[in-house]
């Protein structure tokens, strides 16, 4: 039987600052489809791993496909999959929220950005407030607004790092659902969190990074949500 | 999306900004006014000045007031860190760097607007300045200005200090060229014809073509370190 390419591949990556190792030798494999969460604490590599997904950072070594498209190979093609979320929110503070999905649709080169800026408004619950400038929205609103953004070129792999930073209860629910409903869209996911309870909650895959190494990688229907807050502390501490 | 579509597209986001908020274009032509006030004080209001001490306090006005446009305009791309999101998406980092040196071309421009009258009004006695050579001469200097600031403004952003950082690596690198325009502009302030300058022009005219090269050819490493 010949053997499916998953959608992500990540290959004996790593990434060094100088004298300073951020990544080593990080290896994981994704399906298409599949949700994978990234705990680790702060300094662990999480960050850097998404951005060197994101391209925003070249590798040192290694490789990572997806696919099919080499990061080094086919850098455009890579990032015509790609949508980014972070804490920061990518956003035009004095621009309305049409106008920023507009332009990041007309960057895109998406056939009609107007049309595209309102069927991610109304996804997002944001239709009513389309015109107001995004200085003027809430933190919540603007995590929202950032994940429209970031769906302007129907990616099929999204990455999130620290999405939840700075949410209040709501908004995190709220955001939750919002992935929930994208992971349901069959769309590839990869975000990095520090929250435990909410990642797990959404994950199929789980992971662990400590001081730049992946040092646990597992299905989530292979874990034990009870018993996954000491699991995590023993693989930190034993690196 | 084709290169010009990409620098046309974020050329009018940032001039959309720009017309909304309007804090770079005042600042900077209050800012020249402000110069060229405090210069005609200290030279005296009932003294004419030479051609070229004139031409120097024209371009010392005009340069020291846009460094206040040209770190805003990629500084805004430095919050929220939408240049993030700039560099996940297909843009090319060329397109970006044309699209901002338009933007501070057209800052400075502007600019001058208010700035080129007011030097007239100030120490325009006895001055005889041809107005086609005149505009050359700051089409020139905007080109090599705004193309160095473009790219260096990019640099200084990944620095701590960037509203220090930027006139301390701008200034030393926009000297040959400034120097050219107060050497060309004194003398078309003095009444000599365009023949007598030509090299003048043309060295200015070079430096900006370098400048603007090389500000496309490492604008990409600059953004990424930014």
């Amino acid at each position: 039987m010949p053997m499916v390419e998953p959608f992500l591949r990540v290959e004996r990556l790593c990434k060094a600052y100088g004298g300073l190792t951020a990544l080593k030798d990080v290896g994981l494999t994704l399906e298409a489809g599949g949700f994978l969460c990234l705990f680790g604490p702060n300094g662990a590599g999480k960050s850097t791993l998404l951005k060197v997904l994101a391209t925003l950072l070249p590798p040192t070594a290694g490789s990572v496909r997806v696919a099919g498209f080499d990061l080094e190979e086919h850098p455009e093609a890579f990032r015509a999959q790609l949508g980014l979320v972070s804490h920061q929110s990518f956003l035009y503070d004095d621009l309305s929220a049409r106008e920023n999905l507009e332009f990041y649709a007309a960057l895109y080169g998406v056939p009609d950005p107007s049309v595209r800026a309102g069927e991610l408004l109304e996804r997002v619950d944001l239709t009513h407030r389309a015109h107001s400038p995004v200085r003027e929205f809430s933190r919540g609103m603007q995590q929202r607004l950032s994940i429209a953004r970031a769906l302007v070129n129907d990616p099929s792999l999204l990455l999130l790092d620290e999405p939840y930073t700075g949410l209040d209860a709501h908004a995190a629910i709220r955001l939750s659902r919002q992935l929930r409903l994208l992971h349901e869209a069959q769309r590839t996911i990869v975000m990095a969190t520090h929250n435990l309870e909410r990642g797990l909650d959404l994950a199929t895959s789980v992971g662990i990074l400590a001081r730049g190494k992946l040092v646990f990688l597992q299905r989530r229907d292979q874990i034990d949500p009870e018993a996954f807050e000491q699991l995590y502390f023993r693989h930190l501490e034993a690196a | 999306m084709t290169l010009p579509r990409q620098i046309l597209l974020l050329y009018r986001k940032d001039l959309r900004v720009e017309v909304r908020k309007k804090e770079s274009l005042i600042a900077m032509a209050f800012f020249g006014v402000l110069i060229m006030v405090i210069l005609n004080l200290a030279a005296g209001l009932d003294r004419r000045l030479q051609a070229e001490p004139a031409a120097g306090v024209l371009w010392v006005a005009i340069l020291f007031s846009s460094v206040l446009g040209l770190g805003r305009v990629f500084a805004r791309e430095k919050e929220n860190n939408c240049v993030a999101a700039l560099l996940v998406s297909p843009l090319s980092p060329g397109a970006l760097f044309a699209a901002k040196a338009l933007v501070n071309f057209t800052l400075m421009s502007f600019s001058e607007l208010v700035l080129v009258p007011v030097f007239f009004a100030l120490f325009g006695a006895g001055l005889q300045p041809g107005l086609p050579v005149l505009l050359l001469l700051l089409a020139l200097v905007n080109i090599g200005f705004s193309a160095a600031g473009t790219l260096l403004s990019a640099l200084a952003a990944g620095t701590r200090r960037n509203e220090v950082m930027l006139p301390i690596l701008l200034y030393p690198l926009c000297l040959p060229l400034v120097a050219l325009a107060v050497k060309a502009t004194g003398a078309a302030f003095g009444g000599r014809p365009m023949t007598e300058i030509r090299d003048l022009i043309e060295s200015m005219a070079a430096f900006g073509l370098i400048y603007a090269a090389a500000g496309y050819l490492l604008f990409s490493h600059a953004v990424r370190e930014a």
